[in-house]
């Protein structure tokens, strides 16, 4: 409250230098003698850059807070609803991104294996287990960068009809560079950084994520590197 | 020299200071005055009767078209939206279900504030009318006791805004069907009455007839 009253003050001068201040030499001059409107447009100019700069850097890419942690897995649960933070809602509406509702379904993304390392399109994964109940799913590989213009799109993901399982309902998809058997997810590009996304259709728990647990996602376990 | 610095501390503290509240009104601002949010991209399927398509799966050896705005779209769901104005009326969306999975989502520009899948579909129709408060006392008052109205109903925040339509297509062979499917809802905005009595008395009949022939 204190730091309002100068902050005040510093505005009025700011305002009455402001027709001479698009001139650099005079607030050089006015720098040197450190006066209170030199001062002043000094502060004013580093909260507008600064504020303006971290906004940018906050709502740029992906969502900054409401993810919940999930083994390798963070759920957004909150990215479509009313409710969201406003830094969700500012994400959203700088990417016109239409977030799944809480009714919808539920987006889950990785970034990292179950180690913690970042996925890398080089290396061989393999992406398996259980998922948390869905009418459907798709995990698919999902954007950080534009894929090879030489890579044919072969195949961006799954959906759970079309994944091949083992007996007991189990799956295993393996995210690889080389062509894999069974259900081979390619690599996007050659190298560089990879992130999956796993979305749930209609799944009762889009409103209680805090009762998955790290057995009900699917695990991705690192299983090897290319040279 | 000693008091120089001190100001210029005293200075930067309070450009932090002033960085801050930037950060945070910038931060609660950029919703309302984005122009590429889905709100104001949605806008020009206003005057259609049917969803624009923003993300049409992959068919065969067709990719997707490039209009598709969606920053990460999921290459199995196919999407469009219905924009609404309520200033219009109340906007209904009636969809038949099929073999594959349909969802409608209601969003305004805070956010989404309705979902149904088409589980929650009554006799193969899922109808949903979407109305400002206003509108839904009105048609609360004109609905006819002894044959109730079967639409859903829901109270829009705003008078702007869409509908998402969503439907899976687990295998690549259903892929056209989801996009036809997704082309086949229908989103059309429910006239005002005109003149009060025949218009209600319209209006009225022809929602009882929706809930009774489906």
């Amino acid at each position: 409250m204190k730091l309002t009253i100068p902050d005040a003050f510093g505005r009025t001068s700011a305002f009455a230098g402001a027709p001479r201040r698009g001139a650099g030499r005079f607030v050089l001059r006015l720098w040197r003698k450190s006066s209170v409107a030199g001062l002043a447009a000094y502060t004013l100019a580093l909260g507008a850059v600064l504020g303006l700069a971290s906004a940018d850097w906050a709502t740029s890419g992906g969502y900054p807070f409401g993810g919940v942690q999930v083994g390798a897995w963070t759920a957004w649960p909150r990215a479509g609803a009313a409710n969201a933070d406003p830094y969700t809602r500012a994400v959203n509406a700088r990417r016109g991104e239409i977030p799944l509702a809480v009714g919808e379904g539920l987006l889950l993304t990785a970034a990292a294996d179950e180690s913690g390392q970042a996925l890398d399109a080089a290396c061989t994964y393999q992406i398996g287990g259980a998922t948390p109940p869905a009418r459907a799913w798709t995990i698919t590989v999902a954007g950080r960068g534009p894929r090879d213009p030489g890579r044919a799109p072969l195949r961006e993901g799954f959906t759970s009809t079309e994944v091949l399982r083992t007996a007991d309902g189990r799956f295993a998809i393996t995210l690889a560079p080389d062509v894999q058997p069974g259900n081979w997810l390619p690599s996007p590009r050659a190298t560089g950084p990879v992130r999956l996304a796993l979305r749930l259709y209609d799944t009762p728990v889009a409103a209680s994520v805090g009762s998955l647990d790290r057995s009900s996602v699917p695990a991705i376990t690192r299983l090897g590197c290319a040279p | 020299m000693r008091p120089v610095s001190l100001r210029f501390v005293y200075a930067t503290l309070v450009g932090l200071v002033l960085a801050g509240i930037v950060h945070i009104a910038a931060v609660l601002v950029i919703p309302g005055l984005s122009e590429a949010d889905a709100v104001s991209r949605a806008r020009t399927s206003e005057n259609l009767d049917h969803p624009q398509s923003i993300y049409t799966v992959a068919t065969g050896d067709d990719p997707s078209p490039p209009e598709a705005w969606l920053p990460i779209p999921d290459p199995a769901v196919a999407v469009g939206v219905c924009a609404y104005n309520l200033a219009d009326g109340p906007m209904r969306v009636s969809a038949r279900t099929g073999p594959l999975s349909l969802s409608l989502a209601a969003h305004a520009r805070r956010g989404a504030f309705y979902a149904v899948t088409d589980q929650a579909a009554v006799r193969g129709a899922l109808d949903l009318v979407i109305l400002t408060r206003a509108q839904y006392d009105e048609a609360l008052a004109d609905d006819d006791e002894n044959d109730p109205s079967r639409d859903v109903r829901i109270v829009a925040p705003d008078a702007r805004g869409f509908v998402v339509v969503r439907v899976i297509a687990g295998l690549p062979s259903q892929r056209p069907a989801a996009n036809a499917a997704v082309q086949a809802v229908s989103c059309t905005t429910d006239t005002p009455s005109d003149d009060a009595p025949a218009g209600k008395d319209a209006s009225g009949k022809d929602a009882s007839g929706r809930g009774a022939g489906r």
